[in-house]
C-alpha cells in the first residue's frame, strides 16, 4: 500500500440510463428517484473505532449534516449507508458484515480513517482484519488519522455526487462477486462462517446474479450451512437450563 | 355522487401535501433550537421517494405488509371525514367518535405487523404505543363528551358552522377555554413527540415499532407521520379554533397548533412509560372533567 493508486476501492461504471431514447417517463422517473436517492441518505453509524469521535461535531450546529439531508439511523433496516468509523477487529468485522447484509439495497459502505484502508497504525495487529475494502465493496474511503468533519462532509458531498450520476452501485458488487468476498470472510473466520442472510438467494431474486456469484468458497458454505431454526423459547424455573438454543447459530 | 369521488381522493391528498411541510416545519423548529440550519425545502418529500425506491426489500411476512396498509388505510379514512374548507366529504356521516375510533386502526395495524417481525425492541415499542394510546385516549374522549356536549353534536360540520356563525366569540377556545388548554396537552401526547416519544426512543429501544421497518415499509409509515400531524391538528382545529372560514386561515390554524407542541418537544428528555400515564392522566384529565362540568352547569 505504498501509493495513493493502490488504495483499493471498487469501481462501478456509470449505468446506462434505462430505456435509452425510447421511454422518456422511464428516464424521468429515472432521475427522480437518482435525485433523491443522492439527497436523502440515512446514515448507520458503526462506531469501532476512534474516528467516531469526530462525527457529532459533524452532525450537530457546526456542520449540521442534516442540510444535506444526512441523518443518524438506528437499525440496518433503515439505513442507507453503513459508516465505518476506524480499525475492524475480527470481532467486530462479524457484526460489520451481519449489519451490512440486513440493509435494503442501495446501500454504501463509507470507510472512515486511515485504518480501514490498509490497516493504519494497527498494521502489525493481528486482530485487526486490514482492509475494508476485501470483505464487502466500499464507496468511498475518507483517509486520515482520524479525518476532521470537514472532511467526512466534503467526502459525503462527493459520494452524493457519485449516487447522482449512478457511479456508486457497488452493492451490486457483492452480490455478483459474492464468492470473492466469501473467500476472504471464511479466510478470517474460518470455513464454517455464515450469516442468517441468503445472499445467493437475494442475489438470484434481484436479478443480480453474476458468473462469480457461485464458487469454491460457496460449495464450501453449502457444506458447512446450517439451516436457520427459529429460536427455541423456554421458560425455566429453578435448576432447570434455561434460555435459548439454536442449532444453526454457529458464530 | 361524482363530487363526492372525487373529495374522497383530493381529500388526502391535500391532507399529505400538508403533512408533509408539516413535517418539515416540525424538523426546522428542531434545527433551530440546535441551533443548526435543517433540512431542504423538499426534504420529506425526498426521504418518501427515496424509501420506496429501494431496489430490495426485507418483508417479514403478510402481516408486517397488512400491517403497514392498516397504518396508512387508517388516516385515509380518517381524513375523509374531516371537514376542510370547500369539501365535506362524508363528514355528515360520520362524527368526532368515529374519528376518535379511526385513527385507532393505524396503532392497532402496526401491532400486527410488528408482531410479525419478531423483533423484540419493535415489540416492547409496540407494547409501550399501546399505553401511550390507553394514557390519551382518555382524556380525549372526556374533551369530545365536552365539546358534543356543548354544541349539541357530535358531527364536526354542525360543530363548525356553530363555531363560524359568531366569530371568534363563539369559537371553542373561548367557550370553553379548560377543555381547549387540555385538549392541546392531549393532542401534544397523541404526537408522540418528547417527553412522550416513551415508543419511539431511538437509543433505547432503536426505535420501537419502526425497528424492522426499512425500504416501502418504513416509506409508509413517513407517509403515515405526515397524515398524523394533519389529522391530530384539523381535529383540534375544527373542535376548538372554529374549522376552516377559507384555505389560508385553516392552513395558518392546522400550522398553529402544531408548531406550539414542537416548539416545546424539543427541549425535552423523555419520560418512562408509567410516568406518561401518571402525567396525561392527572393534567388534562382534570382540566378536561373540570372543563366538562363548567360546559354542563
Ligand atoms: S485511523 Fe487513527 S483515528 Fe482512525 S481508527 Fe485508526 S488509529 Fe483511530
Amino acid at each position: 500500500m505504498s501509493t495513493l493508486q493502490s488504495i483499493p476501492v471498487v469501481a462501478t461504471k456509470a449505468e446506462k440510463p434505462s430505456g435509452g431514447t425510447g421511454n422518456l417517463l422511464a428516464n424521468v422517473f429515472d432521475e427522480l428517484t437518482a435525485f433523491c436517492r443522492s439527497r436523502s441518505l440515512f446514515m448507520l453509524h458503526y462506531c469501532t473505532g476512534c474516528g467516531a469521535i469526530e462525527l457529532p461535531p459533524a452532525m450537530t450546529s457546526r456542520f449540521d449534516m442534516e442540510r444535506l439531508g444526512i441523518q443518524p439511523m438506528v437499525t440496518p433496516r433503515q439505513a442507507d449507508i453503513l459508516l465505518v468509523t476506524g480499525y475492524v477487529s475480527t470481532k467486530t468485522l462479524k457484526r460489520i458484515i451481519l449489519t451490512y447484509e440486513q440493509m435494503n439495497s442501495p446501500k454504501y459502505v463509507i470507510g472512515i480513517c486511515s485504518c480501514t484502508v490498509n490497516g493504519g497504525m494497527y498494521w502489525q495487529s493481528y486482530a485487526t482484519a486490514k482492509v475494508l475494502a476485501d470483505y464487502m465493496p466500499v464507496d468511498m474511503y475518507i483517509a486520515g488519522c482520524m479525518p476532521r468533519p470537514e472532511a467526512v462532509i466534503s467526502g459525503l458531498r462527493e459520494l452524493m455526487a457519485n449516487i447522482r450520476a449512478g457511479r456508486s452501485d457497488n452493492w451490486r458488487d457483492y452480490y455478483r462477486r459474492y464468492d470473492h468476498y466469501l473467500g476472504n470472510q471464511q479466510r478470517l473466520f474460518g470455513e464454517n462462517w455464515q450469516t442468517p442472510t441468503d445472499v445467493i438467494g437475494e442475489a438470484r431474486h434481484y436479478g443480480q446474479f453474476g458468473p462469480e456469484t457461485l464458487g469454491e468458497h460457496t460449495a464450501l458454505l453449502e457444506r458447512h450451512q446450517t439451516p436457520l431454526l427459529p429460536f427455541e423459547m423456554r421458560l425455566g424455573l429453578g435448576g432447570e437450563k434455561t434460555g435459548v438454543e439454536n442449532k444453526g447459530d454457529k458464530r | 355522487m361524482m363530487h363526492i369521488l372525487i373529495e374522497l381522493a383530493v381529500m388526502p391528498l391535500v391532507a399529505f401535501t400538508i403533512g408533509m411541510f408539516m413535517v418539515l416545519m416540525m424538523r426546522k423548529i428542531a434545527a433551530k433550537i440546535q441551533r443548526r440550519v435543517g433540512p431542504p425545502l423538499l426534504q420529506p418529500l425526498y426521504d418518501i421517494v427515496k424509501l420506496y425506491a429501494k431496489k430490495t426489500q426485507s418483508s417479514h411476512g403478510l402481516l408486517h405488509d397488512i400491517g403497514i396498509v392498516m397504518a396508512v388505510g387508517g388516516y385515509i379514512a380518517a381524513e375523509t371525514m374531516l371537514p376542510v374548507p370547500g369539501m365535506n366529504g362524508i363528514a355528515d356521516k360520520a362524527g368526532l367518535l368515529t374519528l376518535a375510533y379511526v385513527t385507532m386502526i393505524p396503532s392497532l395495524g402496526l401491532a400486527l405487523g410488528v408482531g410479525q417481525c419478531a423483533n423484540p425492541n419493535g415489540s416492547i415499542g409496540i407494547a409501550r404505543a399501546l399505553t401511550a394510546m390507553l394514557a390519551y385516549d382518555i382524556p380525549f374522549v372526556v374533551i369530545i363528551f365536552g365539546a358534543s356536549w356543548f354544541y349539541g353534536s357530535n358531527n364536526l360540520i354542525e360543530v363548525i358552522a356553530a363555531q363560524q356563525a359568531g366569530g371568534i366569540a363563539s369559537w371553542g377556545v373561548t367557550k370553553m377555554p379548560l377543555l381547549a388548554i387540555a385538549g392541546l396537552f392531549t393532542l401534544y401526547a397523541m404526537l408522540g413527540k418528547q417527553p412522550f416519544e416513551i415508543y419511539v426512543a431511538p437509543a433505547e429501544i432503536a426505535t420501537g415499532p419502526m425497528v424492522e421497518m426499512g425500504g416501502k415499509h418504513l416509506g409508509g409509515l413517513f407517509v403515515m407521520q405526515c397524515f398524523q400531524l394533519f389529522t391530530a391538528s384539523a381535529v383540534y382545529v375544527s373542535m376548538f379554533l372554529g374549522g376552516g372560514e377559507n384555505w389560508l386561515f385553516f392552513i395558518l390554524k392546522l400550522f398553529a397548533v402544531v408548531a406550539i407542541p414542537m416548539s416545546m418537544a424539543f427541549v425535552f428528555p423523555r419520560y418512562r412509560t408509567e410516568d406518561v400515564l401518571a402525567v396525561v392522566w392527572r393534567w388534562p384529565m382534570v382540566l378536561g372533567l373540570a372543563g366538562v362540568w363548567l360546559v354542563m352547569h
